[in-house]
């Protein structure tokens, strides 16, 4: 494998999972309440597909990084300025809703759609990344559908390993039920891999890899194509937040002794 | 690239790295940025380091974003204006035009406080006169609003807006225009000096344990080397308080007053009487020094909190209890009730202004903001001053790339310093810089002197000396004499020791002030508070931030104001009682610790046994 | 009037998981509620007589299948190829079916090739009006939509544990076996096999009665100053031992791994519950040595009992989040605990 992959990442931003959010009906929809104002991140999951990629980038020479992003432009703009530092990359923005009402499906073409317009992707050695699903969304769905639109009959969903050997074959181990793996071989590129969390830590800040993206984020932002993204035949009756406050009955100052036949008790009733 | 699992330090070679991102650094990247390029994308200052492109100018924020951490501000925003002459502020969140202002004075309704003879004698004759006069509108049953707000306090025709949203505002702007980078998440460990020239400055080390040693993943941290190094910490940045260790203050200066502000964000009930542009200012409860502030933004919305001042001479400096008192006050309470706490957090401020003022350049540096000793203390403003010195040094940085002279120090002076000398900001912080030497004795003397100050424009000044933090600090039985015994005060002490938690609590509670009623919407835990709306982020692989330097000397300290003082409850009782523990997970970099520390630092009276240094992360919140 | 598909694959051995059973109890449900409505089921495996007699009892009109050694096993290509063949013989209009890995993967790229619509995390349904509204849920579980929509074909994938599974007697039934050509392009993907992690034993398992659940002070500097890792891991793997308890963790936990911090060795990110992590579904939840905030408690939606043990009467199990907090050492509380479990094991699997 000398020529390396062309790994295509697709993530957006999602609100700072540590953000209060509050549904709100908005002209389009649900909505979340403040939601330009709250703080994001980028999805968790389409994080550790980026770092996977980046570290697969580094062992497989001549691969390439791109990170595909739907979202607001503006909101863009800021994380780009956390993420860029993290991994080298080539920013392709779409410039649409990221909130988590809109349809998969709109999401997954208008994704697709960009990934074929890159410039100088070498489709036969194209791994397309991404999150197992979004944070917002919460689908499991996109990345599938993005396979589908880019004519890709290889895609893993909840992959936490990835082992490329020499012939470009590789092996993939995908979560599964009762915490197990479905350990596959794949004759190579092209691919999609929706990935869990991986076994990569995030990345330290590295200023330099910074510089070097920066080069190319300010260009990609103000080329990014709008994109309507929406949900085309859905009607949301309504949004709600789980009421979920319990009377909690606090035990203190008792004996453990006491505690622990208190627990035993209701585990076995 | 280069392999950052190497151990070797990479450098990186710009012209100008600013060190924080805050309303100074905003200015002074907002003005520079617009000099950078013309209409048609054209370099009009070009860099020295690359040479055929623009000026390489890059800023390194700590925080995990430009906006995180909450903080409410009233301002004339006469420079902002300059900076902004089509400033429409509903497009920034959280902004609104000051309509309507007060100040107003707080009486104590549980009795609690510790009020002077004197304010006693003044609070009771308030109450008598509500009596006597109760259609008299400005004198209530709990608080005297003041008919008549002094010039010099007024902020009418200001903006209330908050620091987050702007400096997001500013920053997506910057970013926007393509030609400055602000990386956030990045701390400055310290600046790079050469023969007394500062060349730019090192960023933190990744990967390494709590104590700084290397550990997996380590990464040394780069040098940013750079023509000229621009300072805007802060009034706790490390960088900033580095340097005035190397190359000291100026004759007579010093910083010795700070305050820590704590504040809020809170949802106002549907029912709110309170219009957008409303903006409380109060003093004289839950202590008589404390002063606290309520600024009401559109949507509901509202930011206030209180300052808790060095001459508050208290060995149990708590803000958290302290706010929710305040907020209980039944002249606020009226409002507040039915609110819901949509954020929180805490900042210091460094409180000596004029007094306080660095060199504000010297080789290869530059100073800007409240770091640098902008703010008015009279007036109470900063940011305006703050992002006025960062245009002032960028005006002046603009001077030299053009005439193409480098940025030493009489550079600097000429084209910086000068600038600041003759500006408002300089002139009305010589006015201010006596202002509140009358707090140094008691709190009437404080209010006089401000008056005297203000309405004589600074001829006449209320006189006090300027005691050093940590010489302000009586001990528990000396604070507590007549109220707590001393045998009541060594159980609560042991106590809170065995429990591990500050002792503040049990004091407050011994002391006459009655619990706090939570409700789970306003009034909640601290605990609870620091996770509401926004949490503490601390990624991994860095050092620890606060630093106890002599354990000899937390061995022998009674008092422990850091954990008491700890805003965030990141300090705690260490083993044995001896050097106290600090969590970096809960950290929120308020700052507070190394100005409440009471033990002064070996060989160096001016700071004291706790050392705060540049570190990552801190408090995230959305509402700020 | 709505054509609905039920589909579910086989496992290994030829039979259909849990999860199958209970979206049939949905589908019969959603038939029986949708006037007009006609029911008919589609299995996918390796053989699928062995499943088709298991749900011969529940009333499909009919039974299609795609069976043979490709579709034995877990494969995006040729299952995205299985479903599409079936939704589309069947003429279904809405498609209900178990949300397994294997479905999760291969359902949305059917979908695409029919130019239905998918939902996933579909946890209810209404039927007012004779007009289907599913609700699931949005932003990792934090607020829950009941949503309609209008495109059809529509693919319902429904979460476990919501519908009690379907319970009736084995039949024989007739399988109208549907052929599927697969090119060499859908094979190029060869499944090797299963692969238990190396906490085989310690992970979230969805049939166990109890959640335990371990918090980051577990690893912290205990009352004496001293981190007391080695005996944390023993408390907790005894406590799993005597009650079969699935092991879950919070965020902070498992993140030390990767900032060079003590761990417990029995702990990996496949534990984590909370909002980057796994909502379970479990009747009860003990959560030990955490704090109860927000994104973690979001992993606890679908636990019905939380109790908690902190040392902090003010954590975040406290505001409403537990049912019972204990104020104690957790250390001290399990150690108890197991004591008082004695060698037994207490709980069997549900």
């Amino acid at each position: 494998m000398s020529s390396g992959f062309h790994i295509v990442v697709c993530g957006s931003l999602v609100p700072d999972p540590l953000q209060t959010l509050e549904p709100i009906a908005g002209p389009a929809g649900p909505a979340l309440k403040n939601e330009m104002m709250l703080p994001s991140v980028l999805d968790p999951w389409a994080a550790h597909a980026l770092y996977e990629a980046a570290h697969l980038a580094k062992t497989a020479a001549g691969s390439k990084v791109w990170l595909v992003s739907l979202g607001p432009k503006a909101k863009l703009q800021q994380l780009m300025m956390t993420i860029a530092q993290k991994a080298p990359f080539e920013l392709v923005v779409v410039d649409g809703s990221a909130s988590g009402f809109t349809d998969p499906f709109e999401a997954a073409a208008a994704l697709a759609s960009a990934i074929e317009k890159i410039p100088g992707l070498d489709r036969s050695r194209l791994l397309v990344f991404g999150g197992c699903a979004s944070a917002s969304r919460d689908a499991s769905v996109t990345m599938q559908m993005i396979g589908e639109q880019l004519g890709i009959a290889d895609q893993f969903l909840g992959v936490d390993e990835l082992t490329v050997q020499p012939s470009g074959a590789f092996k993939v181990l995908e979560r599964i039920e009762g915490g197990q793996y479905q350990a596959s071989e794949c004759a190579g590129a092209p691919a999609v891999l929706a990935w869990a969390t991986g076994n990569l830590p995030e990345p330290p800040n590295n200023p330099q890899v910074g510089m070097a993206n920066m080069r190319g984020i300010m260009p990609a932002l103000q080329k990014a194509q709008p994109a309507k993204v929406g949900a085309e035949g859905v009607t949301f009756a309504k949004v709600e937040l789980p009421q979920q406050k319990r009377e909690t009955r606090i035990v203190k100052d008792v004996p453990v002794e006491e505690i622990a036949k208190e627990i035993i008790t209701w585990i076995k009733g | 690239m280069t392999d950052p699992m190497k151990h070797e330090r990479q450098s990186m070679d710009i012209d100008i790295v600013c060190v924080g991102f805050g309303p100074a650094v905003g200015g002074f990247l907002t003005t520079l940025s617009r000099a950078m390029v013309d209409a048609n994308g054209q370099t009009l200052l070009e860099s020295k380091t690359t040479p055929g492109l623009p000026l390489q100018v890059v800023c390194y924020e700590r925080a995990d974003d430009i906006g995180f951490g909450v903080s409410g501000v009233v301002t004339k925003g006469r420079s902002l204006r300059q900076t902004f002459p089509d400033l429409d502020l509903s497009q920034i969140p959280m902004a609104h035009r000051v309509e309507h202002e007060k100040v107003v004075y707080l009486m104590d309704p549980i009795g609690a406080s510790r009020r002077s003879w004197l304010l006693r004698i003044a609070d009771g004759c308030a109450r008598l006169a509500h009596k006597i006069l109760p259609f008299v509108p400005f004198i209530q049953e709990h608080a005297v609003e003041l008919p008549y707000i002094p010039p010099f306090m007024s902020k009418e025709e200001g903006m209330v807006l908050s620091i987050g949203q702007f400096n997001q505002w500013v920053g997506s702007q910057l970013m926007g225009s393509g030609t400055v980078q602000i990386w956030p998440g990045m701390p400055v460990n310290r600046a790079l000096t050469e023969n007394g020239k500062v060349v730019g400055v090192r960023l933190v080390d990744q990967g390494t344990d709590k104590s700084g040693k290397p550990d997996a993943g380590y990464m040394p941290g780069m040098d940013i080397r750079a023509q000229l190094t621009v300072l805007g910490d802060g009034p706790v940045g490390p960088v900033g308080r580095e340097l005035n260790d190397q190359f000291g203050m100026p004759d007579g200066n010093h910083q010795r007053d700070w305050a820590v502000g704590m504040k809020a964000v809170v949802e106002l009930p549907e029912d709110t009487p309170l219009k957008p542009g409303t903006v409380l200012h109060t003093f004289g409860y839950p202590e008589p020094e404390i002063f606290g502030f309520l600024y009401v933004y559109p949507n509901r919305l509202a930011s206030l909190g209180i300052f808790i001042p060095t001459w508050m001479d208290s060995p149990v400096r708590t803000s958290y209890r302290y706010l929710q008192y305040w907020m209980m006050h039944p002249y606020l309470w009226r409002y507040l009730k039915g609110g819901t706490l949509k954020s929180w957090g805490a900042k210091t401020l460094q409180e000596s202004g004029k007094r306080g003022e660095t060199i504000l350049a010297g080789d290869g540096y530059a100073r800007i903001g409240e770091g640098s000793g902008s703010t008015n203390v009279l007036t109470g403003s900063g940011v305006d001053e703050a992002w006025a010195t960062g245009v002032q040094l960028a005006e002046g940085v603009i001077e030299l790339a053009k005439a193409g002279k480098p940025f030493t120090k009489e550079n600097l002076d000429g084209a910086y310093v000068r600038r600041r000398r003759a500006s408002w900001v300089e002139k009305e912080g010589r006015i201010a810089k006596k202002s509140r030497d009358g707090f140094q004795t008691d709190f009437l003397a404080g209010l006089f002197g401000m008056g005297l100050t203000g309405m004589t424009g600074g001829l006449l000044n209320f006189p006090g000396t300027i005691k050093r933090p940590y010489e302000r600090v009586p001990s528990y039985e000396q604070y507590y004499r007549g109220k707590i015994s001393r045998d009541e005060l060594n159980r609560i002490k042991k106590e809170a020791r065995a429990a591990n938690v500050a002792v503040h609590d049990a004091l407050l509670d011994a002391s006459g002030w009655p619990k706090v009623p939570y409700d789970g919407k306003l009034l909640v835990s601290h605990q609870d508070a620091l996770l509401l709306g926004g949490k503490v982020q601390a990624a991994g692989g860095y050092a620890d931030h606060v630093l106890f330097l002599n354990p000899r000397l937390c061995e022998q300290c009674e008092t422990k104001l850091c954990i008491s003082m700890c805003s965030a409850q990141a300090i705690t009782h260490g083993e044995n009682d001896g050097v106290p523990q600090f969590d970096r997970e809960k950290c929120i970099h308020c700052g507070a610790c190394f100005w409440n520390c009471v033990k002064p630092r070996d060989g160096d009276p001016e700071q004291s046994n706790i050392d705060f240094r540049a570190g990552s992360g801190g408090l995230h919140s959305a509402e700020n | 009037m709505e054509k609905i598909l039920y589909l579910a694959h086989t496992q290994p051995d030829g039979t259909l998981p849990k999860i199958a059973f209970e979206v049939l109890s949905a589908a019969l449900e959603l038939t029986q509620k949708l006037s007009g409505a006609t029911l008919s089921a589609g299995l996918i495996g390796g053989d699928v007589q062995t499943a088709a007699n298991a749900i011969a009892g529940a009333g499909a009109a009919k039974i299609l299948g795609v069976a043979g050694p490709d579709f034995a096993s877990s494969r995006y290509a040729s299952d995205a190829e299985a479903l599409q063949v079936l939704i589309r013989q069947s003429g279904a209009t809405l498609v209900i079916a178990p949300a397994t890995s294997r479905f999760s993967r291969a359902m949305p790229g059917a979908a695409y090739r029919l130019n239905g619509r998918t939902d996933t995390h579909v946890s209810g349904f209404e039927t007012d009006g004779g007009k289907l509204s599913i609700q699931r849920w949005y932003y990792r579980q934090r607020m829950m939509a009941t949503m309609t929509r209008t495109t059809r074909p529509w693919i319902l994938l429904m979460d476990s544990g919501v519908f009690q599974p379907w319970q009736g007697k084995t039949g024989t039934a007739s399988v109208e076996l549907v052929p599927v050509a697969l090119t060499e392009k859908a094979k190029r993907t060869q499944v090797l096999g299963f692969q238990a992690p190396a906490v085989s034993q310690q992970t979230i398992r969805p049939d166990a009665e109890l959640l335990f659940v371990a918090g980051a002070g577990w690893t912290k500097k205990q009352s004496d100053g001293q981190t007391h890792v080695k005996e944390a891991e023993q408390l907790i793997l005894d406590f799993l031992a005597k009650t079969q308890a699935s092991l879950g963790s919070s965020k902070s936990l498992v993140d030390q791994s990767t900032e060079g911090a003590a761990v417990l060795s029995c702990l990996s990110h496949l534990n984590q519950v909370g909002q980057t992590g796994s909502t379970p579904r479990h009747p009860k939840g003990l959560a030990t040595c955490c704090h109860g905030e927000e994104p973690h408690v979001v992993g606890w939606r679908f636990i019905n009992e939380r109790r908690a043990v902190n040392l902090d009467p003010n954590c975040g199990w406290a505001q409403g989040k537990a049912d019972v907090l204990y104020v104690a050492d957790a250390f001290q509380v399990m150690k108890k605990v197991n004591e008082l479990a004695g060698k037994e094991c207490v709980v069997q699997a549900k």
